[in-house]
């Protein structure tokens, strides 16, 4: 599913800030890399969804055979990446549901499918959105605009429900969530975890980690992982905090 | 007497038979055109239209609607702005709209262009709104060549009426469009204004609005779209005349390439008037390092009790926003159409404007911005 090799990568301004990341994941497992902060844990999500202001400077990162790094980040989304952001961003003007439907639209396209029409997307629109309980009111605002922490993670969700992609990035979904609405994006998540889909969950916190149950946990310290486990892992971060693997 | 701007392209335009009005040629020919060192004119130059050689041709008018539209004749002008006693000068006929108290339209669409190419046109225009009635006018200015079309229109809505105008101004080629329109206001009469201008070589609007009774509102609102060298100058004259007034000022543009495009917005508040309201924003969407786009608020302040703003931002694309789009899988092209036709309907939501009309000038922004597909709200 994902191969990260040897990935090396640094601010525009030589600033290094990854140091050496391999990771495998197989499809539909879910991985979660733990970090304290600076450790390069967003810095990873960001790159491989390919925003701006950063220099991979070695290594590579192939999803299902194709090269991330080759790819602009609308390719690499219609390559089934998909990365839901720890700030989602609002967009005046632009109609949460009109931008929806455009996403949807633009990956069909790219997958050589028939563009929905206006009839058929507001239909999958509703149904999925019922689901996390996102109702028609805040479709018609504009995207992410004038949205609540949980309302904005939700609308995150119900575009990966959307999009159906192969490889969900959650950057710190838990970031800015109370309890209950965590639980709400939680079950989303869960809800598309399916044996083609692989999740890549980041997080600085063990508590996300007790909703979304991972297969394999990393931990990330100064640009490298410095340790892998299984589920156990996360708890042992919990109970005894990042001190004993910077050390390592 | 050959020292004023635009001598020749005076003495051509006499030459050739054009003039009706001999007092406003007069005048026009003693005091010229007006060149850049005029305050109002610092950003626009009119040598280029001047030294053209154009024929005088009368303003063709279209209308969906008949009845509504009578002749109107022009006027005799001997003092003001320049391009008012050209118009009376040459003295073509224009449109007349005219509203009675009381009626409540369907929204009237009509359409202007010169009657033959090349051409000076000249059109003075009037609207008058009866009192309590209420009026949407949808006037489409466009030609496709090299023609200069100029024009004034007065404009009465009395007590209690309401008057929106949607002009859209658009050339096909490089020809020029100078139209201004001074409206007079009743007590609790509304004016809304949406100009919206497209391509040409050189459009000026202006919009003098007086604020004559209480309880009165004026919106002024703009959205303009420049590419290549085309230049847009915008000029606003809100004259608040009487107490509890407001007014609202609303331009967005959107510039690329080396295009101009200037936003002269007036507020003037005389000392009598207290308990006024006079809001302008200014915000420019810069595509390209060469072009400019200067927004010059000039309020004038003679009461005490007086609320006025007045902001202008001038910025690129957010980058962030883009990037958000694309991570879902939407191109470039289409994030960035996405984000200036958010930026652009922004003036359209000050109006009450007919479904229609808002499908129709959405079609005009995709067109420039060269990208189709139907990007309106869902019907949730």
């Amino acid at each position: 599913m994902l191969d990260i090799k040897g990935l090396h990568a640094a601010l525009e301004d030589g600033t290094e800030i990854l140091k050496g990341i391999t990771l495998s994941m197989g499809a539909g497992e879910v991985h979660a890399i733990m970090g304290p902060n600076g450790s390069g844990k967003s810095t990873t999500a960001n790159i491989l969804s390919g925003k701006p202001g950063y220099e991979v400077t070695a290594g590579s990162a192939m999803l299902n055979g194709e090269d991330l790094f080759e790819m602009e980040p609308e390719e690499r989304a219609h390559a089934g990446l998909f990365m839901a952001f720890q700030y989602p961003v609002e967009i005046p003007g632009v109609q949460a549901s009109t931008f929806l439907q455009t996403a949807v639209n633009a990956k069909r396209k790219a997958e050589g499918q028939d563009e929905l029409d206006a009839l058929a997307f507001v239909r999958e629109l509703r149904a999925k959105a019922k689901q996390l309980g996102i109702g028609n009111e805040m479709l018609k605002r504009a995207v992410n605009v004038g949205f609540s922490g949980g309302e904005k993670k939700r609308f995150e969700t119900l575009q990966m429900a959307l999009l159906e992609p192969k490889l969900a990035l959650l950057d710190e979904t838990d970031s800015g969530l109370d309890v209950d609405a965590l639980r709400v994006v939680a079950d989303g998540v869960n809800a598309l975890r399916a044996p083609d889909r692989s999740f890549l969950v980041i997080t600085h916190y063990q508590r996300l980690l007790d909703y979304i149950v991972p297969d394999y946990v990393h931990i990330l310290s100064d640009g490298k992982i410095v340790k892998s486990g299984d589920a156990s892992l996360a708890l042992e971060v919990e109970k005894s905090g990042y001190a004993e693997f910077e050390a390592a | 007497m050959t020292d004023v701007f635009g001598a020749e392209f005076l003495d051509r335009l006499h030459a050739s038979g054009a003039v009706k009005n001999q007092l406003s040629f007069e005048a026009l020919r003693k005091q010229g055109f007006p060149n850049r060192r005029v305050e109002a004119w610092r950003y626009t130059d009119l040598a280029g239209q001047l030294g053209q050689t154009l024929t005088p041709a009368g303003l063709r008018i279209n209308q969906e609607q008949s009845g509504l539209f009578g002749p109107n004749p022009s006027v005799d002008a001997v003092e003001g702005d320049a391009l008012s006693l050209l118009n009376a000068a040459v003295g073509g006929e224009g449109f007349l709209f005219d509203v009675p108290a009381g009626a409540q339209l369907k929204p009237v669409f009509a359409r202007f262009g010169p009657m033959a190419d090349a051409a000076l046109v000249n059109a003075t225009n009037r609207i008058t709104v009866g009192g309590g009635a209420r009026a949407v006018l949808v006037e489409r200015w466009g030609q496709t060549d090299d023609s200069w079309m100029n024009s004034d229109t007065s404009i009465d809505v009395a007590d209690g009426a309401h008057l929106t105008r949607i002009i859209l101004v658009e050339d096909g080629g490089t020809g020029t469009q100078t139209h201004r329109s001074f409206t007079q206001l009743g007590e609790n009469a509304r004016y809304d204004a949406l100009v919206v201008t497209l391509g040409g070589g050189l459009h000026r609007i202006e919009q003098h609005v007086d604020i004559n009774r209480p309880g009165a509102h004026a919106g002024l609102a703009a959205l303009v779209l420049k590419r290549d060298r085309q230049h847009s100058d915008f000029v606003t004259n809100v004259r608040h005349l009487a107490e509890d007034t407001t007014s609202d000022q609303q331009v967005r543009t959107v510039v690329d390439d080396e295009a101009t495009a200037v936003f002269q917005g007036g507020i003037k508040v005389a000392q009598d008037s207290q308990r006024i309201e006079g809001d302008q924003l200014s915000r420019a969407l810069m595509l390209s390092d060469r072009a400019q786009a200067f927004t010059k608020p000039e309020l004038e302040i003679f009461a005490d009790d007086v609320k006025c703003s007045h902001g202008a931002t001038v910025g690129d694309l957010d980058e962030e926003a883009l990037f958000y789009m694309r991570a879902r899988g939407v191109d470039e092209r289409t994030a960035r159409a996405l984000l200036i036709l958010a930026f652009a309907r922004e003036p359209f939501d000050a109006l009450e404007m007919p479904e229609a009309v808002q499908t129709m000038l959405d079609g005009k922004v995709q067109d420039w911005l060269g990208v189709a597909g139907d990007f309106g709200a869902l019907d949730l």
